[in-house]
């Protein structure tokens, strides 16, 4: 401790950022899978050695239950949430569960994935498009409607909105576009397209080759096939629908002074580079896109009318579970 | 005596009672048991309830065909490798029923490793057969299997070797013996032993969890896991209820089994016990059978998750090009899985010390000192240990969820609440051998001591200890066994900074990273098999029985009713 506070002496002696080093233990609930926050978590301390960062990791919807059993059970250990999507944060948003941090260094980070009142900050750009089995499908699908072949529907899996919050904005979004709708949903659903629960079972019934087909989030997918998978991904020429995995600090954080340096770490270059590693597009101009991946800018991006989905939401998951089951 | 009163209350009973008030309680409308009829009137839970009942009952019969055939063939014959065969047999018990499930997907799927050698691997495309009804029923059946295998076994090591001579001499074969006397001696344990496997069952949460949830066949222990994970707190009424439901049908088997065991009771003459046929041509073809049944059932599907623990991604063959250590290196690496290593020991060994602890006065009150109401305690310790593990954590976070009277504080989302889970699930298998042990010591000692004015304290001390030490050594180590991968409790109870093993297999599992659970599950099996080997050895002074899986090589006449 005391050649902890040595050190720190010396770097303010030496002209570095005269800041109190924050300290002590924050924990993050996220639905970024492990392996990939351990990382995270290994980066972070190297500018906040002090920060000591507790992981729990699970998917968005099941973390939003467990945080609910926690504002019942009177307070909840998470001091900083990093999860899919920002219908969810909003939600917590509106319940008054989110500190804002007016502080955050968000520049060049694009104004539309940043909350307007500051209390939660998208951190990446992940994309929903086609995975497909290289070694079972000879003609790669090109756009959202090949999907609706027959013989490719029927060896088609999709991850679920009851589970995933990547999926619950993907349906959202789809059933938006005119050129979709529900309809889209029924026509795979008629010619045997089936549900798996997250992400992680589409790639998994891919890669081992029960499935031809799957509609997932890019990076899931790019790198399965960098370690070896014998897959593939497309992202469609109709459109791909998207996601900012945004970070947010909780108002009863007892930590508040490290919990934003992490949201801080989060949105600066060093993280941005991190997460181009991990096989996510970069989210801050000037940081190239991982290697395979189209330019961020030639993205067709669908467009989504969030306060719709937030309010159709609980209809969205009903009718997907009509159509695929729970 | 207060103390033990109250650690009982609090790491079970209070729980589970405030669990079946809330269950038992009024509906929305008021309308008394309303709770409980709208729950049970529901779409969702009617088709898991029929979900439940068809795989435990398949898989009853799956226990029960494998069971008996497996303990007459190991039982009856004197096959060569007798004691491996034995320990092969009872292996389903000391694997985890998540990791078993793993190495079963890994088995069976189109990229087996194992069955692509053999040639027999699904056509690609096609979906792993065990996501279904089926493979849940076919995959408990092998779990449970032992426990019908250990009650055959337990009543073929009895056959008195008299009525086998008679029989001889009046000129029947082995078939004929085997029909005309074996068989009608051992069906009650055959039925004792399945009704255990149909409660075993109907609890059981790391298969369907593992098999059943992407097989959309939902059951009764994953529709509470699912309700409470997606839905939140707000629906504990209604799954309280589904739980009471679990606990009607455990409670049923139970029952039954009692009366089974009371009415078929059929008093064997007392001598020598029959110790198997001489060998005859049907020899070799049957060992060879019995090995392959053994192998295919207990070594193939580990060496499937071995290979895919080894393979650097889904989908790429196993080969000597290809393996690499990489996913353990992963795995070893990853600080939260390292915690869950640190976790699941102290939960464990906490669990099986503290119950050994506790176990000892429970059990001296209650026999040396005759305190009926340490009687009442000790059976009252059993409830929380039968219940479906769903149940009890069930009722863990409806009694402790809300802040502590008086602390002001929660123990929901701490390490407190998975020990007192733990401790109140796993307290009667150290209970009954401590017990089983002092009953059987001479209570001549601790007369004296008593007229001579001994205090009761250092009555226990002095004399029961030393009698129940090796009861209690094997009761903190066959929990710290059970405790260390398990799943059920930890999945509902788990939080930042408390991960368990057996949630973080699961997890890794959901997230698409099988090669990780994979290696993790190697691992987890490893810490298993030393923890067999040292408690084998330390075995070899404990009184027959007290190791589940010595049930089989120890002397003859000895029964215990494993669980």
């Amino acid at each position: 401790m005391t050649k902890m506070h040595f050190a720190a002496l010396g770097l303010i002696a030496l002209g570095a950022p005269a800041l109190a080093a924050p300290s002590g233990t924050i924990t993050v609930y996220t639905s970024q899978p492990q392996d990939q926050m351990a990382m995270v978590v290994e980066a972070f301390n190297k500018d906040y050695p002090d920060v000591e960062v507790e992981i729990f990791r699970t998917g968005t919807t099941e973390l939003m239950s467990k945080l609910q059993a926690e504002f019942t059970a009177g307070s909840t250990p998470a001091d900083v949430l990093l999860i899919a999507d920002a219908v969810a944060m909003t939600q917590l948003k509106q319940d008054d569960r989110l500190l804002a941090h007016p502080e955050a260094p968000i520049e060049g980070i694009p104004e539309s994935v940043i909350d307007p009142d500051r209390t939660f900050f998208g951190t990446k750009l992940i994309t929903t498009g086609i995975v497909y089995n290289t070694g079972m499908v000879q003609a790669p699908p090109q756009g959202w409607d090949d999907l609706r072949a027959p013989d490719v529907a029927g060896s088609l899996i999709m991850p679920s909105p009851l589970y995933s919050g990547a999926a619950t904005i993907h349906v959202g979004t789809m059933v938006q576009q005119p050129e979709f709708g529900w309809g889209y949903y029924e026509a795979l659903a008629d010619a045997g397209a089936v549900a798996g629960q997250g992400n992680g079972t589409v790639i998994e019934a891919v890669a081992r080759g029960e499935k031809s087909y799957g509609i997932i989030i890019e990076y899931m997918a790019m790198n399965a096939k960098k370690d070896g998978s014998p897959v593939d991904f497309v992202w469609p020429d109709q459109g791909v629908s998207s996601i900012t995995q945004p970070v947010a600090i909780l108002k009863d954080s007892d930590n508040v002074e490290a919990a934003r340096a992490f949201v801080d770490w989060q949105l600066s270059r060093a993280a941005q580079e991190q997460s181009v590693t991990q096989g996510y597009f970069p989210i801050i101009a000037g940081v190239a896109p991982p290697e395979g991946y189209p330019d961020p800018a030639t993205l067709n991006i669908l467009p989504l009318d969030a306060a719709a989905l937030m309010a159709d939401d609980q209809a969205n998951k009903e009718q997907f579970a009509e159509l695929f089951g729970g | 005596m207060a103390l033990v009163a109250c650690f009982v209350l609090v790491t079970g009973l209070w729980p589970l009672i405030r669990l079946f008030a809330l269950a038992l309680g009024p509906g929305e409308t008021g309308e008394p048991l309303g709770l409980l009829r709208e729950t049970l009137s529901g779409r969702a839970f009617g088709r898991a309830l029929g979900n439940t009942l068809a795989s435990s009952g398949g898989s009853v019969v799956i226990s029960a065909a494998l069971g008996t055939a497996l303990a007459l063939a190991t039982g009856l014959l004197r096959l060569p490798g007798q004691a491996l065969l034995g320990f092969l047999a009872l292996s389903p018990l000391l694997i985890p029923s998540q990791i078993m499930a793993l190495a079963w997907i890994e088995l069976m799927g189109s990229g087996s490793a194992v069955l692509g050698a053999l040639g027999l691997a699904p056509a690609p495309g096609s979906r792993n057969p065990l996501y279904s009804g089926a493979g849940v029923a076919w995959l408990m059946g092998i779990e449970h299997m032992p426990l019908v295998f250990i009650a055959v076994r337990a009543r073929l090591a009895g056959l008195p070797l008299d009525l086998i001579e008679a029989a001889r001499i009046g000129g029947a074969g082995p078939a004929r013996i085997l029909r005309r006397i074996v068989l009608p001696l051992t069906l009650p344990s055959v039925a004792a032993g399945s009704v255990l496997a149909f409660a075993a069952a109907v609890g059981n949460f790391g298969v369907p969890a593992l098999l059943g949830i992407p097989g959309r066949f939902p059951v009764l222990t994953t529709l509470i896991y699912q309700r409470l994970n997606g839905f939140g707190p707000g629906v504990i009424g209604s799954v309280a209820a589904m739980a009471l439901v679990l606990v009607a049908l455990a409670a049923a088997a139970l029952i039954l089994r009692q009366l089974v065991l009371r009415w078929t009771a059929v008093p064997v003459p007392a001598g020598r016990s029959f110790t198997g046929f001489e060998r005859g041509r049907w020899h070799w073809p049957l060992t060879a059978a019995v090995w392959a049944v053994l192998v295919a059932l207990s070594v193939l599907p580990i060496v499937a998750l071995a290979t895919t623990a080894l393979v650097p991604a889904l989908g790429v063959p196993f080969g000597l090009g290809t393996a690499t250590l990489r996913n353990f290196e992963a795995v070893l690496a990853n600080p939260a899985i390292r915690r869950a290593f640190a976790n699941s020991f102290m939960l464990a060994g906490a669990a099986g010390l503290v119950s050994a602890v506790v176990a000892l006065p429970i059990a001296w009150l209650s026999l040396t000192a005759r305190n009926p109401l340490a009687r009442v305690l000790s059976w009252l310790a059993e409830p929380a240990h039968v219940v479906p593990g769903t149940v009890l954590a069930l009722a863990m976070i409806l009694a402790y969820l809300r802040p502590l009277p008086l602390l002001g504080v929660s123990i929901y989302s701490t390490g407190a609440i998975l020990l007192i889970a733990y401790l109140g699930r796993f307290l009667p298998l150290a209970l009954r051998p401590v017990e089983a042990a002092l009953s059987a010591s001479d209570p001549a000692l601790d007369e004296a001591a008593r007229i001579h004015g001994v205090p009761p304290l250092r009555r226990m001390l002095g004399i029961a200890v030393p009698a129940a030490l090796p009861a209690m050594a094997a009761g903190a180590l066959v929990i710290f066994m059970t405790a260390i991968n398990e799943l059920t409790l930890s999945a509902l109870l788990w939080s930042a900074g408390n991960e368990t093993i057996g949630v973080q297999i699961f997890s890794l599992q959901y997230e698409g990273n099988s090669t990780a659970a994979a290696a993790l599950s190697v691992l987890a099996l490893a810490a298993v098999a030393m923890l067999v080997m040292a408690a084998d050895r330390l075995g070899r002074r404990l009184p027959p029985g007290a190791l589940p899986w010595r049930v089989a090589q120890d002397q003859p006449g000895r029964t215990t009713s494993p669980r």
